[in-house]
């Protein structure tokens, strides 16, 4: 049954993108603070790699959670500008950032979705 | 930690609220642009100014944003020659706001600027929402 794992793909994609959208909206929220840096989460292929190699952990708050996507700062090159306040939030990076993100969010709810009636179809005949 | 997708609208409402604080320091800038003392020689209206500041907020497990303090502009004021004004002192000088109207509207733009952005995040987070619910509609 390869299919299966397709759910828990899509629904730890939708888990990353979800956590990456709540880190662009921190960031214009923070637009016009002094001295903020830019934020950003791991790419999801890292966030894979990653969880495949989990440690044991004796308490949960020890490690993050599995398939938690960790937020990075970016450095000066990723931004698109830096103000004299040394705040590195553009307001169109991450407006982009966010359309993509919902983008590739529909995208994946909407392959859940046409597998869903695809299983559906096999089950009713 | 809240799930991401109910933190967004918590921070995008942080966003929110600090920028429209800052369009009310705006607008009292721009109330008062004229308002001299009443006593001869005395200060007129001093310009506010407000700063932000980021704050880790433990239930959101994010950063939101918020206000540092609400302070007043030390630059001087201008002042001009005016004899028959109740605040004229001795010389025939009134003191006037220090509020440059230019600044403030340069302000208030990026204030309205940063608000609408913060608005935009909001919408885009429905529309994520609004996707994960319509996989229970078929």
């Amino acid at each position: 049954m390869e299919a299966i794992h397709l759910f828990s793909l899509a629904s730890r994609r939708s888990e990353w993108l979800s956590v990456r959208q709540a880190t662009i909206a921190e960031n214009v929220a923070n637009v016009d603070t002094p001295d903020y840096r830019a934020k950003d989460v791991q790419p999801f292929r890292e966030v894979m790699d990653h969880t495949r190699l989990q440690m044991a952990a004796t308490s949960p708050s020890h490690l993050e959670r599995d398939g938690r996507a960790r937020q990075t700062r970016t450095d000066k090159a990723d931004s698109w500008t830096i103000t004299h306040s040394g705040n590195s939030v553009s307001i169109e990076q991450e407006l982009m950032k966010s359309s993509s993100a919902a983008r590739e969010h529909s995208l994946s709810t909407s392959i859940v979705k046409s597998f869903h009636r695809m299983l559906m179809t096999t089950v009713k005949g | 930690m809240m799930d991401p997708l109910a933190a967004i609208s918590r921070i995008a409402g942080s966003g929110l609220q600090t920028q429209s604080k800052r369009l009310q320091i705006i607008s009292e800038n721009l109330a008062n642009a004229e308002s001299t003392g009443s006593t001869p020689g005395a200060d007129p209206f001093r310009r506010k100014t407000i700063s932000f500041k980021s704050e880790m907020d433990r239930l959101v497990g994010a950063e939101l944003v918020g206000i540092r303090n609400v302070g007043t502009d030390r630059s001087p004021f201008r002042i001009e020659h005016d004899p028959g004004h109740p605040a004229a002192d001795e010389n025939g000088n009134v003191k006037k706001p220090n509020v440059n109207m230019l600044m403030e509207m340069a302000d208030l733009r990026e204030a309205n600027r940063s608000y609408e952005a913060n608005l935009q995040i909001v919408k885009k987070a429905r529309s994520m929402v609004n996707a994960t619910i319509d996989l229970l509609r078929n």
